[in-house]
């Protein structure tokens, strides 16, 4: 039997670190192909632009307070078929000054606020 | 002076190991602008947001003694189940795809829908880019709006919140 070579350590110890260097370098590549997926789906998931939107539509009907029921009962039945988001509000006032409370549920995003007109 | 040729073999690993390092720190960097079916979202995103803000747009006054908007205008005025050309030209407009500058191919529907007294829904046409038929393999996304119109919308001459929906894609 031969008698044990220990010579070139070094070479063998550089190739373990170069070795293990492909293996980050190949996780790196591998969750490249994952970030726009989850920062546009992300985007596009949350309704931001629904509750500005129906926050101003409540805003509005509250100065046409005339029809401010029949508003109210669109925004629910027409958010419900064509958006599949339950939105619901009400006003009332108390102590001279006006409240909205709206909450709005799509299934993922909750959104509640209880909001003073004065 | 002395020819040493000892060490050859090294020298062409050292060349090799460089070569191999080269290659992956290009394919590294180049990984970046790699498009994978994910990346598509992000498409889909940039047209909702532009559809989205057209129409908030059309839904401002254009001068502070106008008392409603175009798109309220637009909504009220339109005869049921009628097209407007008005909302063709300034929605075609906000999006590029009329006027000064490079224009985009954006294709687009769109309709309101409205409540009924009975809490049934009915939805209206408003306007239409394509001239064909749709073959189902468009990559729509939708953008929509509230607006409270003062007109008769679903048989009911008062304040009514009706929705607007838009439905864009590129071809």
């Amino acid at each position: 039997m031969a008698r044990l070579n220990d010579d070139a350590q070094w070479i063998v110890l550089m190739g373990f670190l170069v070795s293990f260097s492909f293996f980050f370098l190949a996780i790196i590549i591998n969750q490249s192909t994952v970030v726009g997926q989850t920062t546009a789906e992300s985007v596009i998931e949350f309704p931001k632009n629904d509750i500005r939107d129906v926050r101003q539509v409540i805003g509005q009907s509250v100065n046409i307070s005339s029809n401010f029921e029949n508003v109210r009962k669109d925004v629910a039945v027409l958010s419900m078929s064509r958006k599949s988001a339950v939105v619901e509000y009400t006003n009332f006032t108390a102590a001279n000054a006006t409240y909205i409370q709206i909450h709005y549920n799509n299934g993922v995003t909750e959104y509640n606020e209880n909001w003073t007109v004065v | 002076m002395v020819k040493n040729d000892g060490g050859q073999l090294y020298t062409i690993e050292g060349f090799a190991a460089g070569l191999i390092m080269v290659i992956t720190a290009y394919l590294v960097v180049n990984a970046t602008s790699v498009y994978t079916a994910g990346d598509t979202h992000i498409n889909d995103m940039q047209l909702e947001a532009l559809g989205s803000d057209a129409q908030k747009m059309m839904d401002v006054a254009p001068n502070s003694t106008d008392s409603i908007s175009p798109l309220q205008e637009i909504i009220a005025y339109t005869p049921a189940n009628a097209e407007n050309a008005t909302f063709n030209t300034i929605f075609r407009d906000y999006t590029n795809r009329i006027g000064a500058g490079p224009n985009h191919d954006i294709q687009f529907i769109a309709n309101y829908t409205c409540r009924n007294s009975d809490n049934t829904t009915s939805i209206y046409p408003l306007a239409s880019i394509p001239l064909r038929h749709l073959s189902g393999g468009e990559h729509t996304v939708k953008a929509t709006k509230w607006v409270i119109v003062n007109k008769d919308v679903c048989g009911n001459a008062q304040n009514r919140a009706v929705l607007v929906e838009v439905l864009l894609w590129r071809d």
